[in-house]
């Protein structure tokens, strides 16, 4: 049988587990979250072991992906935001290393090109900072769907306007992380297979994975930039209305 | 597509859930922490660094300013010290050239005086002699005999006009 360039995306169970009746197997997905997390566990345990005052090469990686997501922070939302850093950096530095960990060859999966992972994500962004909103500036929070200096005679409409596209914001933070995981990994994967039917010919498809693998690592590292940043964004929303 | 199989999703948000809550609660409360306490600690340093490097910047200057007042002074001491002895010697100077001076011109006042009376005796020596030599020459050559006392009426008056000469 000839696997479709999607197989790759395939959940297989290596525990079966079920709660209650529920399946909660610890499946290759479940595998490469927790290499994710050990993962970014033994880089920063790593990194900061000596905590040095003249960092060495690796301590300064974890500083500068310290300081990154930290100033990233701080000119997005501002001085108020600084007590949801550990979420955001946790944020950035999981999403990185499952996008990091998909890409290695032969072994790789990843689950951030799994809709309901992203998703799960992003309504949990979602439904906080809404609460965080709505707590810090109660039923004022609801200024945020009336844009500044709209005409009146538009203002119904631009309210809608504004609700909905809040409302998507879910959506668009976890399709966004999933088709670009998805799209990379399937274009990999059709190469792939050109370089196995093509024989001696192969060798220009292999050339194009060559370079297509750097492209991937760049969206990798983007796409886990940009997923925090938006969240960032949208904290900002929350805390600092206009 | 695999991902659309809703069998797939509450294993995968179980696993999440739970995998996400213990990296989030290890970066909370060990990694960041930490990585803040280090940031912090050199932050800490290089600003007290800086501020020693100031302080220290500011005992040299002040030390710079005690010297270069210290240097004013000393050169003013040197300076009146300087001026001042020169005036003592100048005094000191004046003093023994009058003193000398004096002596000098009451030695040479006193041999002024021996020539005087050294020339004086000379004249009159010659006087004396010259009465007698005008009395031969005039006996020679005219063969009159003069009284000495004719010629020396002459000869007085000669002496005495070169002796007016020679006293101005």
């Amino acid at each position: 049988m000839v696997e479709g360039p999607l197989a790759q995306f395939e959940i297989t169970t290596l525990i079966p587990i079920t709660i209650g009746g529920h399946d909660v197997s610890f499946t290759n997905s479940s595998l490469f979250m927790a290499l994710a997390v050990l993962g970014v566990m033994f880089f920063m345990v790593a990194g900061m072991r000596k905590g040095s005052l003249v960092p060495g090469r690796w301590q300064l990686c974890v500083e500068v992906c310290y300081e990154f997501v930290a100033n990233m922070l701080h000119d997005a939302a501002g001085r108020d935001a600084r007590k949801y850093f550990p979420f955001i950096f946790t944020l950035f530095m999981f999403i990185l290393f499952a996008n990091l960990l998909g890409l290695v060859p032969f072994v790789g999966f990843a689950f951030t090109s799994h809709i309901i992972v992203t998703f799960a994500m992003a309504i949990f962004v979602f439904v906080g900072v809404t609460l965080i909103g709505l707590a810090k500036h109660g039923f004022k929070f609801f200024n945020l769907f009336i844009p500044k200096g709209a005409p009146k005679a538009l203002l119904p409409l631009l309210v809608v306007i504004e609700i909905v596209s809040y409302l998507t914001r879910p959506i668009s933070l976890s399709v966004r992380l999933f088709a670009n995981m998805v799209a990379g990994h399937t274009m990999l994967e059709v190469f792939g297979g050109f370089v196995v039917a093509l024989g001696v010919f192969g060798v220009a498809p292999f050339a194009f994975i060559v370079v297509l693998i750097s492209l991937e690592l760049l969206v990798a590292v983007l796409q886990a930039y940009v997923f925090a940043i938006l969240t960032c964004l949208y904290l900002n929303d929350a805390l600092n209305l206009h | 597509m695999p991902q659309f199989d809703p069998a797939v999703f509450l294993p995968q948000i179980f696993w999440l859930v739970i995998l996400f809550g213990l990296i989030y609660l290890f970066i909370a409360h060990s990694a960041a922490p930490k990585i803040t306490r280090v940031l912090e600690r050199r932050q800490d340093r290089i600003a007290s660094d800086l501020e020693e490097a100031e302080r220290m910047q500011t005992t040299a200057e002040q030390v710079r300013t005690d010297y270069d007042l210290a240097m004013k002074a000393a050169r003013a001491t040197a300076a009146s010290m300087v001026a001042q002895k020169r005036n003592a010697i100048k005094a000191e100077m004046e003093t023994e050239y009058n003193q000398l001076s004096g002596e000098l011109a009451a030695e040479a006042a006193l041999a002024e005086q021996k020539i005087i009376v050294a020339r004086d005796k000379a004249l009159d020596d010659i006087r004396a002699v010259s009465v007698d030599v005008c009395q031969d020459i005039i006996q020679t050559v005219s063969g009159l005999d003069l009284d000495e006392k004719i010629i020396s009426v002459s000869v007085n008056s000669r002496f005495d006009m070169m002796k007016e000469t020679a006293n101005g």
